[in-house]
């Protein structure tokens, strides 16, 4: 489902949210510590740090339903990615290092909208636990007229 | 922990981050550009397109939004509840405001608005815990920072009495503002300021004064554009913090808009007047009544230098300037009338309808319009300055009865008209019997049948 194209945004370092729901459809949003593209573009997996990702972790592992918004803080450039998580597992030794690179690079980003590296690197991303999505749909989200629709782009190239 | 103390989250310099859900249960996540705060139970999000956010909250009125400190990165967390959604009024009006001025430097108004405010209840504030780890190094705070407003409202209030001062005392325009802006830097911080003032072409305003710029004086702004345009076009005060961060919001909806081959609806983007990468902004339109004087502009490169103190405190000196240029313009008005040129008054006779128009405008009809005639007409043909009551009686074409007929009172009557709608036209009497015409203005005299 997701494109090379669009997996090369996903891993670039930018930023990552993630919301939820409880079982009385009450939404929990939580900011995400890097994604991955597996699977080919079938799946995603995003690390959640569990200092600030309890609540979220618990939807998850009841009823799996999971939004993630992916944006660029630069230009707002943003895709809302829909799906359902089917693991949920602490992130390997391994993974650490994905998660820390993440980290760096989206502390970087923010300097260029103004935000200090030394606040934003301190940003809470060990330990974590690693969410594997089975994506099920793709949104533009950039601000705009046409936030909310599919994403077209993706759908025509989700074949090759 | 109160929701007011929460306010610097909510200055937009950070997005906050929103999650909905909809009535069958899809979550969806989003940024917000701001959260407004309305009051201790309740915050105000804008909605800008009837997106997914929007479809959601009808279904389900739950919602999350995490905040954050501009400073600290302190992270929060309130749960909210949609109460209701307001289209007009001071709430919706406030909000729109700032999204007409993004609008706007963007070139898009009237494609990017406020659709409504939306209202919600806060069920719950909490703080996000080991949102951050903790700093390896304690970072001082710069001492600069905070320091204007460590030493509190009395150093204010004796700046404020400086500049008003200087106001009060300044012999001419040039003086009182520059220096009211060099009193505003030196006693109060605000280093970038300009005074705009309407130019000679309609709906435009020209820098007439400046501080901190290199080049600031002369600078133009449409009526209507941007922050300065727009505080002239709806006369309320704007304040803008963190511009960089809505303007890169702005630029992301006008690339969308050009992308789905509606540029044509676009307007060319505006660069900001002023600094180029200021990051905050206030303009306070300059009132004298119903008039505006003026716009007074104060940027920072502080995204945070502005809060509701400096809009409280700076309106007073808008407000003194406003009085203060105004009084100066109408001393000047009267000074240039009385040296240089006089006004040409459109005098109009309709024969036919005995009635006199000055300017397109009714004056007096019947016999005292007769005698206004009579003695302009005859100040222009031999430049006749004194009448007497004779001569006018025994003109046949005034029609005046040959007895009692009432010349005297038809004379008070005219020259009562002529001080309420002309006063530069006068019928002043002399001696006996005697009256004067009296000129402070040219005119033009025209004969017309009325149709």
């Amino acid at each position: 489902v997701i494109s090379a194209e669009l997996k090369a945004f996903l891993e670039s370092g930018i930023s990552v949210l993630i919301g939820t729901r409880d079982r009385d459809a009450v939404p929990e949003c939580a900011r995400a510590v890097g994604a991955r593209v597996d699977a080919g573009g079938d799946e995603l997996t995003v690390f959640l740090p569990e200092a600030t990702s309890a609540a979220c972790l618990e939807h998850l592992r009841a009823n799996g339903r999971i939004a993630v918004c992916v944006s660029r803080p630069a230009d707002h450039r943003s895709i809302q990615i829909k799906g359902r998580a089917h693991s949920i597992r602490r992130a390997s030794a391994e993974e650490r290092a994905f998660v820390e690179r993440y980290v760096a690079a989206l502390a970087r980003t923010l300097t260029f909208v103004g935000l200090p590296e030394r606040l934003t690197l301190r940003i809470a991303h060990w330990p974590c636990q690693a969410v594997s999505v089975r994506v099920e749909s793709l949104y533009l989200q950039t601000p705009g007229p046409e936030a909310g629709t599919p994403l077209p782009a993706a759908r025509a190239e989700a074949g090759s | 922990v109160r929701l007011a103390e929460l306010r610097d989250c909510f200055q937009g310099v950070i997005p906050s981050i929103l999650a909905t859900a909809s009535a069958d249960g899809e979550p969806n996540v989003t940024y917000i550009s701001q959260v407004h705060y309305v009051d201790e139970a309740h915050v105000a999000l804008s909605c800008q397109f009837f997106n997914k956010t929007r479809r959601n909250i009808a279904e389900n009125p739950r919602a999350t939004v995490n905040v954050y400190h501009p400073v600290t990165l302190d992270a929060w967390r309130l749960r909210l509840r949609f109460d209701h959604s307001e289209t007009e009024g001071l709430l919706f009006e406030k909000m729109a405001l700032r999204i007409q001025v993004i609008a706007s430097h963007t070139g898009m108004s009237g494609v990017f608005r406020l659709i409504s405010a939306d209202v919600f209840d806060v069920l719950e504030l909490e703080r996000i815990d080991g949102f951050l780890l903790p700093a390896e190094t304690a970072v001082a705070p710069t001492a600069a920072a905070s320091d204007a407003h460590a030493q509190g409202p009395l150093t204010e209030l004796r700046g404020l009495q400086v500049v008003s001062e200087r106001i009060a005392r300044a012999a001419d325009l040039d003086g009182l503002l520059t220096d009211t802006l060099a009193a505003l830097d030196d006693l109060l911080g605000f280093s970038h300021t300009m005074v705009l003032v309407p130019a000679d072409c309609p709906d435009r305003f020209v820098a007439i004064a400046s501080r901190g710029y290199e080049e600031g004086i002369g600078a133009e702004v449409a009526l209507g554009e941007g922050i300065i345009g727009t505080a002239a076009d709806r006369r309320r005060m704007i304040r803008l913090s963190s511009v960089g961060a809505e303007l890169r919001y702005g630029r992301a909806i006008r690339s969308r808009v050009e992308e789905h081959g509606h540029a044509d609806q676009l307007a060319p983007e505006i660069p900001l007047p002023g600094l180029p990468d200021a990051q905050a902004q206030l303009a306070l339109p300059l009132l004298a009544g119903e008039r505006l004087i003026g716009v007074l502009a104060v940027e920072s490169r502080d995204p945070l230098c502005f809060d509701e103190w400096d809009e409280a405190f700076l309106q007073i000196v808008a407000n003194q300037i406003a009085i203060a240029i105004d009084r100066m313009q109408s001393t000047e008005e009267e000074t240039a009338a009385a040296t240089l040129g006089r006004r040409t008054r459109k005098i109009v006779y309709y024969r036919n309808d005995d009635c006199v128009f000055a300017d397109g405008e009714y004056l007096v009809r019947n016999v005292p319009a007769k005698i206004l005639w009579k003695v302009l007409r005859q100040h222009q043909r031999d430049g006749q300055i004194e009448f007497t009551n004779r001569e006018l009686r025994l003109d046949p074409s005034l029609g005046l009865p040959p007895l009692k007929d009432n010349l005297e009172s038809r004379l008070i009557l005219l020259r009562k008209r002529l001080s309420d709608k002309c006063p530069d036209i006068r019928i002043v009497p002399v001696r006996r019997g005697r009256f004067a015409l009296q000129l402070d203005c040219d005119v033009e005299l025209t004969e017309k049948e009325c149709g």
